[in-house]
Formats: structure tokens, sequence, C-alpha cells
């Protein structure tokens, strides 16, 4: 009964087939064993109040973004049997223009790739996101939209809001990065170590507020720990 | 067991200084936790973190230094390139520099391949002679010369400080047998990550105990003469107790303890003053209880350099 239904959901809103047993392998070793040790040891990237108990159902992960190496240290803190069930949310515009770019975003990160302009011939973006939810997909989102100004952080688009309050009791969980700009910023191809801190907040359960004070509120959860972790070091 | 640890290549001598850093960790451990437990007080905590850190740095020491040359040296390398890759965003070198910074990592491998494969000479030049060269030339040829002079001056730097000096103790496996000593080159790094590791921890309980008047009040308040005077002594007095891991005599140790405590301390001054400069209280996150590489590693990075000369001074020339 409930497969039928993620089934139609999945043929409907044409999403992702869920991954198959190779591409699963594949995933964990990528993100679990190889990107693990790429960003703990050559890059140095510190990994502060990760979850090891991380809920069984549908997860929205939110995190600022500044460089392209966010979604991939994102992957690696996802627990082990959710990981191909997670699916870092990318803009079509970007990713989707050269083959090369969609097919490593679709196969090697899980990625999806939606319009950042709604238009009137494709579902919209978040009819779209709301399906993978339904189908007990985790989400990778950067609700900035965009990588920004290096370090630092810009107000959130309403997308985060929208999914959460379709979705009350599906935790957010934010997770603050830091310094991976430097690694490799915007417009650079080569990753130079520099360190970062990667840090998991708490989960924020939604009920029935609405829209904006959820955008509002995962804005809020981020730029306090982005100051707590400013003041940890300060003579 | 003695059939095993003898096949690992372990001597008597390593054996009783790794049972006495045992003792050491396992008297401190103690100690802190029952201070804890009559006066809970924060700075009883800080010390069971210290010293919680202390038995894990140890541990990958002993082990490291005691597996494989190759494994020490490998052990060596990653301390150096940490520490720049430390130190360089706190420098604010990552951005319009960081292309160069790649190629001050890529010196890294260099240097210990230098010291592992026995070039001696060409080991003393790479960094001070040619780097000191092409680094800068390096910067020129981006065609940005704004904040250059700030580049050139701190990347070289940084490579002797944080390279070159500590590349000393991988280049400690290259010293001939000789006949006063049968603990090798293990015992001599062993020695010198002893005292230094002591000189840190005996200048700071000296401090603690009888500190009064600040060394360096405006860089590092927390210094006082009566720690500085009390760990160098203690250290001396150490160096010559712990010899037998040495092919020195009383007086050459003696000499060697002190300098290798002068030259801790120096290390230590320095870090803190550029920390300060920079704004920050640690240099990082990476020791719990310690802060980053660079707080823990300042005073072997500047004391390395002196102890080797000062080794090959005494007993090979």
């Amino acid at each position: 009964m409930e497969k039928q239904r993620k089934k139609d959901l999945e043929t409907n809103l044409n999403l992702p087939a869920p991954a198959s047993w190779r591409r699963r392998t594949m995933l964990v070793f990528l993100y679990k064993i190889l990107w693990r040790t790429i960003l703990g040891v050559v890059i140095g990237l510190r990994y502060l109040g990760v979850n090891k108990n991380q809920p069984d159902g549908p997860v929205i992960y939110i995190a600022n973004h500044n460089s392209h190496l966010d979604a991939i240290s994102m992957m690696t803190v996802v627990p082990r049997h959710r990981l191909h069930l997670t699916h870092s949310v990318a803009a079509q515009d970007f990713f989707g223009n050269s083959f090369f770019r969609q097919w490593s975003m679709e196969n090697l990160v899980n990625a999806v790739l939606i319009s950042r302009k709604r238009r009137e011939d494709q579902v919209d973006p978040i009819e779209f996101l709301d399906g993978l939810l339904q189908a007990g997909r985790s989400l990778i989102l950067f609700p900035e939209g965009t990588r920004g100004v290096a370090g630092s952080m810009g107000d959130f688009k309403r997308g985060v809001g929208h999914l959460a309050s379709r979705h009350p009791g599906i935790p957010v969980i934010p997770i603050y990065l830091d310094g991976l700009y430097r690694n490799l910023p915007k417009g650079r191809a080569m990753i130079v170590p520099f360190g970062g801190n990667l840090i998991m907040g708490e989960p924020l359960v939604f009920g029935d507020e609405d829209v904006d004070e959820i955008t509002l509120r995962t804005q809020k959860a981020l730029e306090v720990m982005a100051q707590e972790l400013r003041d940890a070091n300060r003579v | 067991m003695n059939k095993l640890i003898s096949s690992w290549g372990m001597n008597a001598e390593l054996q009783w200084v790794i049972f006495i850093i045992l003792c050491i960790l396992v008297v401190s451990s103690t100690a802190w936790f029952i201070l804890g437990r009559l006066k809970p007080s924060k700075l009883a905590t800080e010390l069971q973190v210290r010293t919680r850190s202390w038995w894990v740095m140890c541990a990958c020491f002993i082990v490291t230094t005691l597996v494989h040359p190759l494994v020490t040296v490998l052990g060596l390398m990653y301390l150096s390139y940490a520490l720049l890759r430390e130190m360089y965003p706190l420098l604010k070198l990552d951005a319009r520099e960081r292309n160069v910074v790649l190629v001050c990592y890529a010196t890294v491998p260099i240097q210990y391949g230098l010291a592992y494969f026995g070039m001696k000479t060409l080991f003393l030049a790479f960094i001070p002679v040619f780097m000191f060269v092409f680094i800068p030339f390096l910067l020129v040829v981006r065609g940005e010369t704004k904040g250059i002079v700030r580049s050139i001056s701190l990347m070289p730097y940084s490579l002797v400080a944080w390279v070159y000096g500590m590349s000393h103790l991988a280049l400690l496996f290259q010293l001939p047998e000789s006949a006063g000593s049968t603990a090798g080159p293990q015992g001599l790094l062993l020695y010198l990550i002893f005292l230094v590791g002591m000189n840190d921890v005996l200048q700071f309980a000296w401090g603690k105990i009888l500190g009064r008047r600040p060394v360096l009040p405006t860089v590092s308040p927390n210094k006082t003469w009566e720690g500085l005077i009390g760990g160098v002594l203690s250290i001396t007095l150490i160096a010559v107790a712990m010899r037998f891991l040495t092919p020195l005599n009383v007086w050459q140790a003696a000499i060697v303890g002190f300098v290798t405590a002068i030259a801790g301390f120096m290390g230590d001054a320095i870090a803190s003053g550029i920390k300060r400069d920079i704004g920050i209280k640690n240099s990082g996150h990476a020791i719990p209880g310690h802060g980053g590489y660079l707080d823990r590693l300042d005073g072997f990075s500047a004391a390395a350099a002196p102890f080797f000369h000062l080794i090959f001074f005494f007993c090979y020339s």
C-alpha cells in the first residue's frame, strides 16, 4: 500500500528512482570513506556536534552556501543507510548546462536539479521537492539559493519554510559550514586545503508556524551557530 | 613478551623511557582525578582534559617512533603540514596567495623526503636557500604587488619555522651509530620530545606554584620569571638524568637540556606573539585542552634544529 503510493508519486512527479545497490555502495564508499578521509585528514575539516542518532525518516538538512564542497561535506554526515535517499537540491541553470556537470551531479552527488525560476511548462519546484519528502527522501537545501559572497551569509529564500510547513514533524537539521569557501572558492577549480568547521545543530521541529516564521527561525539558528563559533576563540 | 619487544628492535633504554612516561601519565591522571573529586574547580577540569590529550599524544609519539622510521617521518611530515594548514588562513594568506600556498605545501614532502633518503646537504639548503628565493619569485610572478611585502616575509618564515625546524627530527635517523649509546635515533627523538614536553609542563607548573613576576606581560601574561627559571633548571637536571638515551656525557647533556628548554620557551613566546597580533587565544581546536597544532608544537619546532645541531657538534664532529 505504502509502497504503491510512493511508486505513484515517483511516476507522477517524475522523481528520480531509488538508487540501485551498485549506486548505494558507490555512494557509501565515496562519501563515508573517500571524502570523509579527504575532508578530515587532508583538508582538516573539524566535525562538531554530529548526531549519530539522526531520525530514520526524511530530514531536511539546511546550510549556508559558499562553495561546491558544501554539499559534499554535508553528504559525509548523512547516516550510511540514508545516503542513497538523500538528495542535494541544485540549480538547473548552473549544473544543467553541461552534460558532464549534470551527469556527475545526478550520479555522484545524488542531486536533483530544479529551476530557480518557476516556469509554466514545468512542475513547480516546491511540488517536486514536496513529493520527494512524501516519498521518504531527505533533502540537502541551501536556502540562500546561491553561493553568494565568500564568508558571508545572505537572507534565506522561503523554500525551506514552504517545505517545513507542509510537512510538520519533519526535522530541519541546521548545519553551519565555516571556512570551506577558502578551500574551494567560487570560480576556482582547484582545492587548496585551509581547514574549516562543520557544525551540526540541534534538529528544529516545526508545527503550524507560517512560512515566513519558519524561514526566519532557520536563518536565525544558523546565525546563532556562526556567532558562537566566532566568540569561542577571542582573546 | 621479551621476545616480542626485542623483535621490534626495542632495547632496554627505550623501554625505560616509555615506562617513565607511562608512570608520569598515570600519576598525573590519578592526581587530577583526586583533585577534581576533593575540590572541583575549573583548573582541575582543565588539567584532566590536558592530561587526557597528553595520553593520546604520547601514545601517537611512542607508537610512530617505534614502528618504523618511515612511519615516524610520515607522522612528522603530517604535523608540519597541519601547522601550515592551520596558520595560513589565520595569517590571511588564503585568498590571493592560494596557488603559492600550494607550492608551500609541496615543499613539506620534499623536505622530509630529503631527510628520509639522507641527502643532508640538500636538506640543509632546500628551504633556507632555494625556497627562500623561489617562493618570493612566485609571488612576484603572479603580477600582483598589493600586500606582497607581507606575503614575501610570511611565507618563507612559515616554511623555516614550521617545516625546516621540525624536519630536523626526521634527520635524526640519518645520524650514524655512535659508540656511546644503544638507543639510536629513536632514543634521541624520544629524548627531545620528552624534554620539550616536560619543559612546557614544568614551566606551567612552576609558574602556577611560585609565579609572581611576568616575564612578557604584554605578550603572554601567564609566563613568569619563576616558571621560566624553574622550568629551565629542572629540564637541565632531567636532561642529565635521562642521558642514557643519548651518547652525551654529563656536561654535554646539561648544555643540551639548557638550550632545549630556552629554545622551547622562545618558540612558545614567538607563537604567543603571533597569536596575540592575530587576535586569537588558541591557533585551533585540534587537541582538546591544548588548542591547535601550533599551541602544542611551538616549542618542538623551535627546539628541534638547535637540538640536532648540538648533538651533531658534540658527538659527530
